[in-house]
């Protein structure tokens, strides 16, 4: 890195070209505020604009696959297939949370006066995340991960009339500004202790001379506290049932897809990179073991609490613990095959997640419900949404031949022949599947084989795009499932993280 | 003492120094003055009538909004700082980047200009209802209605 | 006598652990905003702390940015929690518990 003026403003004016991707989402961001102010005609207007911005990004994203890894602005940035494969999927799941919002009646024109906001602020939340996922230092993730969590704050509480949102969103940023203040504690240690806060450099400190132990766990363990709530694993998951409940739906569905990608993003980058093994060949601090213990307790609380819950969106945050932790068993295989395992469940989980709780505002459009018992009846109803929901449920339990069944396969199979833990944490992710197959088919169940208390019969169908909608997820669904082989070569390509140079 | 005092040495000096002033002046009125304290003493003074309601008033929300919209536009004058020291050396490369920077936050403002949420907004005051007749009775001095004296038959 | 580097992390920590628990204890929504702001004040303290006796301007550089970030999050807590005041007409933690389990 120079140490002189000149050379520092040469690197950063280099290195506005691979930059673009992130430009363009911030003058979308800036076309979405101004258009705020200007048009009156908002709620066909800038949804529109906002897509359009998102494929026009999705565009210059794509150029930068072939462009070399390396970093930028000063190291703090980096581009490389890892990075672009995740700012892929944010795209997705912002441009399906841009559609899945023009659909839903709870923000809708008689609960919410000013649309505008929401839109410029989701924006700024999938920029966010794209920073997320190229952060090489720690001070980049830092604020990535600020700009991402301040964001769904303000989501979250966007209906202000409803003390439900209001609540969720204090209990969410209460939880959030804790975690916050011990992740940067922990990074606070970790630059103490080594100098540096690239993460290489890190990585390359701790490889090369002494570092105290306690300390460089306690900091460790520290900045898991902070991924971990932005991934809702046990212990930092106590936000996750409340926050899921309360906040609008569009918003549940892009956060428990979008900031849980990134999360893991961050988490892959950080523990694969800046914790790296010793001289001695073990581990500087064994985060893998960790890691283990919080996956399994994880899946274990996320599939039993489930069970209780009657709210669908509190049962599908319990299952969004749990697949935070079947997740967390693909990162701490520490090697390509479970790294590539992370990023296929993760596609595979934004297409399930966003069509499960795109069905949910769907039914809550028509029977102003969240309520499991409501569920019944449905099937006769509204046939086609309740069919969705079924695929979409199957998929989350994992029974082939929906994408989920191959998302974890790929996971387990990642697991086998490590040794005897990871077997048995294999083994215990299979079993707490089964589990998960109850509570998931509550609902198929109430929707199909009950009647609705009141015995009404009529039918009560979505628009045709709301079903064209859904349609093209549970296609993608299925089809990803059967034609898996694009996606896991695309996964298994965009492995290669950029490491020491 | 052979020793220097350090500087945060003076710092803790003054500091006790304050503190000592100040302790003193409560102790010794305290030793002096007389302490015969009865019922109509100890109730608080509202200007020589009953107090009445509440101390606590309600926190108006428009000091907030100022507040806030203060606190973004003071961390942004914060990063003007750093800028502004470089900025001799580097020339127009930094001129573009601070215009960048401050146009983006000042398209925030714009956007509260617009939005109304720096209207200074007076809270409507709230008259009580004063009785429109000429002298009406409260009504709990009325005279409670005698019951008719039931005829046992 | 000199104030080394430990004296600072005592300090940070002293801070960071008086932070921690204001949050956990206390039930005015305002004055757990209070104890967030004291929990990164700390940290700022420390990476101050730690840049000072390395040599290195990164901590610094660290400082500004968690003080934007700290300041951003208050605002917006601050907005969160009149906006629940005046659904709820109270500030106090315990009573807002619709969301259950």
């Amino acid at each position: 890195m120079p140490n002189n003026l000149p050379e520092i403003i040469e690197q950063v004016k280099l290195s506005l070209g691979a930059f673009v991707p992130e430009i363009s989402l911030s003058a979308l961001f800036l076309l979405v505020i101004t258009l705020d102010m200007v048009l009156n005609e908002k709620r066909v207007v800038i949804p529109m604009v906002s897509l359009v911005g998102f494929v026009i990004t999705g565009f210059f994203t794509w150029q930068q696959l072939d462009m070399p890894n390396q970093e930028y602005f000063l190291r703090m940035h980096v581009v490389d297939p890892f990075a672009v494969f995740f700012k892929f999927l944010f795209l997705g799941a912002g441009a399906l949370a841009v559609l899945i919002t023009m659909d839903s009646e709870e923000l809708g024109e008689k609960n919410v006066a000013n649309i505008g906001e929401y839109y410029a602020v989701l924006i700024a939340m999938v920029l966010g995340m794209f920073l997320m996922a190229s952060a090489s230092d720690m001070l980049m993730m830092f604020l990535a991960l600020e700009l991402v969590s301040i964001s769904s704050y303000i989501l979250t509480g966007y209906l202000k009339h409803q003390i439900k949102s209001s609540e969720a969103s204090l209990k969410y940023i209460i939880y959030g500004a804790v975690s916050s203040g011990l992740m940067v504690y922990g990074m606070s240690l970790i630059y103490g202790l080594t100098g540096q806060t690239n993460i290489y450099e890190i990585a390359k400190f701790i490889s090369a001379n002494e570092v105290d132990e306690v300390t460089l766990t306690l900091a460790a363990l520290l900045v898991m506290g902070g991924f971990g709530y932005k991934i809702g694993a046990v212990p930092f998951h106590f936000w996750s049932p409340d926050v899921y409940e309360g906040a609008p739906t569009p918003v549940t569905a892009f956060l428990s897809v979008g900031s849980k990608a990134a999360g893991f993003a961050m988490l892959i980058r950080f523990f694969k990179v800046a914790i790296p093994a010793e001289p001695t060949g073990e581990l500087a601090f064994d985060w893998v073991n960790f890691f283990a213990l919080i996956a399994l307790v994880s899946m274990l609380l996320g599939n039993f609490a489930a069970i209780w819950q009657s709210n669908v969106k509190r049962m599908l945050a319990y299952s969004s613990i749990a697949h935070a932790g079947y997740l967390l068993l693909g990162v701490l295989v520490a090697d390509d095959l479970g790294t590539q395992a992370v990023m296929f469940y993760l596609a595979a989980y934004t297409v399930m997640t966003v069509g499960a709780f795109y069905v949910v505002i769907l039914i809550a459009n028509k029977i102003g419900s969240d309520d499991v018992n409501d569920y019944r009846g449905l099937g006769k109803r509204m046939p086609l949404t309740a069919a969705a929901l079924t695929v979409f449920l199957v998929s989350l339990t994992g029974l082939p031949p929906t994408v989920g069944f191959i998302g974890k396969y790929m996971i387990f199979t990642a697991l086998l022949g490590k040794g005897t833990v990871f077997l048995t944490l294999a083994i215990i992710g299979v079993l707490t599947s089964a589990v998960s197959l109850y509570y998931y088919f509550k609902i198929p169940l109430n929707m199909y084989l009950r009647e609705s208390e009141d015995g009404a019969e009529t039918p009560m169908e979505s628009s045709a795009f709301a079903n064209a909608l859904a349609a093209f997820l549970m296609i993608l669904t299925i089809g990803f499932g059967l034609f898996f082989t694009p996606l896991a070569n695309f996964a298994k390509n965009s492995v290669i993280m950029l490491v020491m140079n | 003492m052979g020793q220097e005092i350090s500087e945060f040495g003076k710092v803790f000096l003054f500091l006790a120094v304050g503190v000592i002033f100040v302790v003193l002046g409560f102790v010794t009125s305290r030793l002096i003055r007389p302490h015969r304290p009865y019922t109509e003493k100890l109730t608080t003074y509202e200007c020589g009538e009953e107090p009445k309601g509440s101390a606590w008033v309600q926190f108006n929300i428009r000091f907030y909004v100022v507040a806030l919209i203060f606190i973004i536009f003071d961390v942004e004058v914060l990063f003007l700082y750093p800028w502004a020291t470089i900025f001799k050396q580097v020339g127009g490369y930094a001129l573009a980047v601070a215009l960048v920077f401050l146009g983006v936050l000042t398209l925030g403002l714009i956007y509260e200009w617009k939005k109304g949420y720096i209207n200074w907004v007076v809270p409507t005051p709230n008259i009580p209802k004063m009785p429109t007749k000429k002298f009406e009775k409260p009504k709990s001095l009325e005279k409670p209605k005698v019951a008719e004296p039931e005829t046992t038959a | 006598m000199h104030i080394e580097l430990n004296h600072y992390l005592w300090l940070s920590a002293f801070m960071f652990t008086v932070g921690v628990i204001g949050v956990l204890v206390r039930r005015n929504a305002i004055v757990i905003f209070m104890c967030v702001e004291l929990m990164l004040n700390a940290v700022n303290l420390s990476f101050v702390a730690f840049s000072h006796f390395l040599s290195d301007i990164q901590g610094q550089m660290m400082v500004f940015f968690v003080m934007t970030v700290a300041a951003a999050e208050a605002a917006v807590g601050l907005a969160i929690v009149i906006s629940l005041f005046r659904n709820r007409q109270t500030v106090n933690i315990d009573e807002i518990n619709l969301l259950k389990g």
